[in-house]
């Protein structure tokens, strides 16, 4: 009962951030009045047009094959960016060798991997999936590795000393900490994750929303580009504010006793 | 008959006693009165008026400018003082400020172009010296904390000349009309931040409830007035255009917002917290169907105003006029059945006035006439009950507009 309070509190803070959404359409509609269609489509056209896409079921394909993409790239830089991580964080002579690393990799722009990813792995599903994994591995990687290494000594120490057993330890002390840490690394990861796979597939594939958006630039149909425009990003800001934000409040409600 | 005058006029009847009086008095007559003649109007019994500007304009600037300022005037002038810790207003300056807006309904009723310079004149000095009395005593102190209500008149004096303009100019008078809407509206939300924090938290207290105190959080005030104003401003600017659609979609989305403060458990059931609350529902929906019917091409402005208007501006000035009414004439809150009767059929008045914009309605002209019946009433009964409280003396024999602290009647 009490959880579900807090959803319907959490839920009705959203009309603040719509307000603002709602603002920033009028500026568009301004904007898409002022310059006309072909420069900018009004956000009636463009939710028009994306309502079109997808009751002519031309929308869901792409987008699968896209989630696919991103969920693979995304799914694998999340393991094995939180178990590396984790482990190298144990270490402070291996955080400081990672650490040049990890500038390095975050330093090097998407689209140079994607270059190297079309090389290696031609046009197809490894060139997207490749990129997205090297563009948000580092992200979720120096997350996990900042957990590990900020544990708090004292604690630990008084765990120690009521002999609390190794699964206790884990989940009550351990946990909380190292992913109040990785938590806003897999988020930023996310959006990149969103981001990066739509660039690559505009450059590398036939297939996938970002082809989709190639197409419609190639037609000159602004609406529809749009439209896609709002597909995407629509999508992540539903994934984040009604999936991962919410999962957040929940797992960091400790700090608010902390 | 001049000894009934001397009567009234005489500065120890209790009717002079303080400034909510006679115009909280006035306020309701003009809220029933300029109602029963428009139902006329609108059933054909009465013939149209022969004012400058139409008979929707007189209708809705009558309700606006007549009926909604004389309950703004008697808020205020009851209110600064008591924020700043001044003496009320000097009875004979009262006598004055009431005349003014006495003689500018009826000049406005009488209005043919050469009456509407006299209703100009009336109005719009009426607003100038309600604003020169509560500017300086809110200007001068220390932190400025009410400064919010002069900016509030100066927008509402700025509307009002803009209307007098266009009318005597023999132009679309209308706009400006909608514009003094949401100054109204963000009126509303000044006012009732002030009333709401003390009169939500005494009930909390006298509760005993552990919730968290009430707080009238004031960015997501702001939000919701600069919300308001760029609607009112964009379709004042742009009228009829998507662009006022969305940020008639932005202020409904910002007043919900601002029902976040009022989400603090079972204390919401209680009228005083209730009504409020329904002030600021039936604002959101206003405006959420204002933004919806531009966007959808199903026009529903004029409804949606409606909304604003009976819903969110009767409800407020009702709720306003019945607290600070009987607390500042000494007698507590009113705790009696008669204000969630008059707060229901006020909703329901706005329902049915709402529903007759609806385009294949069996209502809609039963709606529009059954609604005004239903609003007359609300307010008699408000008359009947307030009369008394208004213009008699108090219960402890005081002449002041002091407020009670010896608990409930």
């Amino acid at each position: 009962m009490a959880w579900l309070t807090a959803t319907g509190r959490y839920l009705w803070c959203g009309w603040g951030s719509l307000a603002s959404l709602f603002l920033f359409l009028a500026l568009w509609e301004y904007a898409a009045q002022h310059f006309g269609p072909l420069i900018l489509p009004t956000p009636g056209e463009a939710f028009g047009t994306l309502a079109e896409l997808f009751s002519s079921g031309a929308a869901w394909p792409e987008i699968l094959v896209t989630a696919r993409r991103a969920l693979l790239g995304y799914g694998l830089a999340l393991s094995l960016g939180s178990l590396l991580g984790l482990l190298v964080g144990l270490s402070v002579t291996a955080s400081v060798l990672a650490r040049p690393i990890v500038t390095l990799l975050v330093g090097t722009p998407p689209v140079a991997w994607l270059i190297l990813a079309l090389l290696w792995f031609g046009a197809g599903d490894g060139t997207p999936v490749f990129t997205v994994f090297i563009a948000c591995f580092p992200i979720v990687f120096v997350g996990a590795m900042q957990g590990t290494r900020t544990l708090d000594g004292q604690l630990q120490a008084v765990a120690q000393m009521f002999g609390l057993p190794w699964w206790m330890k884990l989940a009550d002390v351990y946990f909380p900490h190292v992913v109040s840490y990785l938590f806003p690394g897999w988020i930023t990861a996310l959006g990149t994750a969103w981001k990066v796979v739509v660039m690559a597939e505009l450059l590398a594939t036939s297939d996938g929303v970002g082809a989709a958006l190639a197409v419609t630039r190639s037609h000159l149909d602004t609406a529809a580009s749009m439209a896609w425009i709002v597909a995407l990003v629509g999508s992540l800001l539903a994934i984040e504010y009604l999936l991962l934000e919410p999962i957040k409040r929940k797992i960091e409600s400790w700090r608010t006793f902390a | 008959m001049s000894f009934h005058f001397s009567r009234i006029f005489s500065a120890s009847t209790p009717l002079w006693f303080c400034p909510f009086r006679p115009f909280f008095l006035f306020a309701a007559a003009q809220g029933a009165l300029a109602m029963a003649a428009w139902l006329g109007m609108l059933t054909g019994l009465l013939p149209l008026p022969k004012v400058a500007g139409g008979a929707i304009v007189w209708h809705a600037h009558e309700m606006l400018f007549g009926f909604a300022m004389a309950a703004l005037a008697g808020f205020l002038l009851t209110a600064v003082p008591e924020f700043t810790g001044q003496p009320p207003m000097p009875r004979r300056r009262l006598q004055w400020l009431v005349a003014l807006w006495l003689a500018g309904r009826l000049a406005f009723a009488c209005a043919g172009t050469l009456a509407a310079w006299l209703a100009a004149l009336c109005d719009l000095v009426l607003l100038s010296m309600l604003i020169g009395s509560i500017a300086g005593p809110l200007w001068r102190q220390p932190d400025r904390r009410h400064i919010a209500f002069v900016y509030a008149l100066l927008a509402l004096l700025f509307t009002h000349s803009g209307f007098y303009f266009a009318l005597l100019a023999g132009d679309d008078a209308m706009p400006w009309l909608r514009l003094a809407i949401g100054v109204l509206m963000a009126l509303i939300i000044v006012a009732l931040s002030r009333i709401s924090m003390r009169l939500i938290n005494d009930i909390l207290a006298a509760q005993g409830t552990e919730t968290a105190p009430y707080l009238a959080r004031p960015p997501r005030r702001a939000l919701a007035i600069f919300a308001i104003a760029a609607y009112s401003v964009g379709e004042f600017l742009l009228p009829g255009n998507a662009v006022a659609g969305w940020l008639a979609l932005a202020a409904a989305s910002a007043i919900a917002n601002l029902l976040n403060d009022w989400h603090i458990g079972r204390a919401l059931c209680q009228r005083w917290v209730l009504i409020p609350y329904l002030i600021y529902v039936c604002m959101a929906l206003g405006y959420a169907l204002i933004g919806v019917g531009r966007l959808s091409g199903m026009e529903a402005t004029s409804a949606g105003e409606h909304l604003l208007v009976v819903g969110a501006l009767g409800l407020a000035i009702l709720v306003v006029m019945a607290v600070a009414g009987s607390i500042h004439s000494g007698w507590g809150l009113d705790h009696r059945g008669w204000l969630p009767l008059a707060a229901g059929l006020l909703c329901l008045a706005t329902v049915l006035r709402a529903l007759a914009e609806w385009p294949a309605a069996v209502i809609a002209e039963n709606g529009l006439a059954a609604s005004a019946l239903i609003w007359f009433a609300a307010w008699l009964i408000y008359l009947a009950n307030a009369v008394r409280i208004l213009a008699g003396p108090r219960p402890d024999g005081k002449q002041a507009c002091d407020e009670t602290h010896q608990g409930n009647c």
